[in-house]
């Protein structure tokens, strides 16, 4: 796996902002979205944030800045870890998913199990500071060394560190959440 | 050598060819970085397992048919925004842009088309008092923008300067710390008409139960007709990206922005300047103070009133490439800022001390 290098995104060549804003979110979309599914773990609600930080780009930014990509990624990182905090909606509707899925005849022990770890992670995620959340959501997302730190705003030296460092802080707030 | 950084252990982890061969021949023979690789491992593989999501595809044409179809219940793009435009601030730049507004009308020469075209800054102090007193603006007319403000912001250096029309102005040397790297905002020229409206006013401030000063004949109706731009915007260091950019207490004053713009012009329909001067000095809430700092100002038709909020900023005369400018601020890096005409309207401000903004103001080519 190549960690340095940032894998260039060629887009042609546009006349006009409009044309470059639709290339840019047909190219990024996908990436956008996946984040914020990362962390919110629905597909629909990371639809929903990966709209809303296209439409906050577009209004404040030209489609042919060099730091979209860097800002799109970071900005959907944060504004799906910032829902994750207003946890009351999400519980609720992971209470709702859980019914959803007992009724299809899965193991319903095996549902309970993956239920309660996806709450332990979003639980732990809303705890950590807003960085090494960020760091660990881009990472996972598949984003290598080199995006991570254009989308975080700090050297691609430091990444490792910062990886590790949230590594350690996600497993201590998962225990944390349930001690074993 | 030394025990391999939890950093480098990390990179091991998803790329074993990340560390040098002598990191690596560490590693073979040390049991304690063989230790925390394992720590450093059973982590990055628990992580990763409960960050796995089940697969989701995402149509990002239909996304894009949605988000373009929706109805924008978002305001124009006005671009870059700072922390002076949260909510609770919206009152006081309401109030600051009449006063912008007043001074330039009640310092235009008599009855010319063209009634104001500033070739000079002068500073014109404004108290918190002047400040709250104020009428709003938009209860005398209509105001309207024929061509909104549509600023781009990040834009090649080519683009911004096909849009201004002029070159970007080079810096000289900047201070230590300064950042090199430069973001371009590009700002289209826009026009902006204000219609007076007699019934308007007079409702307004009945509703206030004040009564006001009666419209000078042809004024009712009449338009002032306000045209900004095109300009040329340069952002020093890494923009502010707020995670959520609507969020702009999250965006922090940079440490360097260069403007250049083509310096504004009002024209005026239906009433003169004397009697636009005449009338708005008389309103209720324009204090004696800022009446007459305003009629003190020389050469009102070529000179740019820059309000200083008194007691917020400090302002002085300075020598700008040759010319006569305002510097706003001070010496402690808090913020500052250096105005000045020549030809077009220059600025320079940032986090940074004044006498710094002075020399890059000076440095300009």
């Amino acid at each position: 796996m190549n960690l340095e290098v940032a894998p260039e995104r060629s887009r042609p060549a546009l006349s006009s902002e409009q044309d470059s804003f639709e290339a840019l979110f047909k190219a990024e979309y996908g990436r956008v979205a996946g984040i914020a599914n990362r962390v919110l773990g629905d597909a629909q609600e990371a639809e929903d944030v990966a709209q809303e930080v296209f439409i906050d780009f577009h209004r404040l930014h030209s489609a042919r800045a060099q730091y979209a990509a860097a800002w799109l990624y970071r900005a959907s990182a944060h504004t799906a870890l910032n829902r994750l905090r207003g946890r009351r909606r999400r519980e609720k509707r992971e209470h709702a998913a859980a019914h959803d899925e007992s009724g299809q005849a899965l193991d319903p022990q095996r549902v309970a199990e993956a239920n309660e770890q996806r709450r332990r992670l979003r639980t732990a995620l809303a705890r950590l500071p807003k960085k090494p959340a960020a760091v660990l959501v881009l990472r996972s997302s598949g984003l290598s060394y080199a995006e991570v730190a254009e989308a975080i705003g700090v050297s691609t030296g430091q990444i490792g560190t910062l990886l590790r460092r949230a590594e350690a802080a996600l497993r201590k707030e998962v225990n944390r959440e349930s001690p074993e | 050598m030394s025990h391999l950084s939890e950093g480098a252990l990390r990179r091991m982890f998803d790329d074993p060819n990340a560390v040098t061969g002598t990191e690596r021949e560490h590693f073979a023979s040390c049991t304690e970085c063989q230790g925390r690789y394992a720590q450093t491992s059973a982590d990055a593989t628990a992580a990763s397992r409960l960050l796995t999501v089940p697969a989701a595809t995402f149509d990002a044409d239909a996304a894009y048919r949605r988000v373009t179809a929706a109805p924008s219940s978002q305001s124009p793009r006005f671009g870059w925004r700072l922390p002076i435009l949260r909510q609770s601030a919206r009152r006081p730049i309401a109030v600051l842009a009449f006063a912008v507004a007043l001074a330039v009308i009640a310092t235009a020469s008599v009855n010319v088309s063209q009634i104001f075209a500033p070739t000079q800054v002068k500073p014109v102090p404004v108290s918190v008092a002047d400040l709250q007193s104020l009428p709003d603006l938009s209860t005398y007319g209509t105001f309207a923008w024929s061509k909104e403000p549509t600023p781009q912001v990040g834009v090649p250096q080519a683009d911004a300067e096909k849009t201004a029309g002029f070159s970007a102005p080079k810096t000289g040397t900047l201070p230590a710390g300064v950042s090199t790297n430069v973001t371009y905002i590009a700002v289209p020229q826009a026009v902006a008409t204000f219609t007076f409206s007699a019934a308007k006013a007079e409702a307004a401030a009945a509703a206030q139960g004040k009564t006001l000063p009666k419209m000078p004949a042809g004024m009712d109706g009449s338009t002032l007709t306000l045209t900004v731009g095109p300009a040329l915007i340069e952002v020093f260091g890494e923009l502010p990206q707020g995670a959520n950019a609507s969020d702009a207490s999250q965006l922090a004053l940079p440490q360097l922005i260069v403007a250049a713009s083509k310096a504004p012009v009002v024209t005026s329909s239906g009433v003169s300047a004397s009697e636009l001067e005449d009338y708005l000095l008389k309103q209720p809430g324009i204090t004696p103070a800022l009446a007459a700092d305003i009629k003190a100002l020389s050469d009102p038709t070529h000179t740019l009133p820059i309000p200083v909020p008194v007691g917020y900023a400090t302002s002085s005369n300075v020598t700008v490439q040759g010319v006569q400018g305002v510097a706003l601020g001070d010496n402690t890096g808090a913020g500052a800022a250096v105005i000045w005409i020549k030809g077009n309207v220059y600025f320079v401000g940032g986090s940074l001390k004044q006498s710094d903004l002075v020399s890059i103001a000076n440095g300009l080519t």
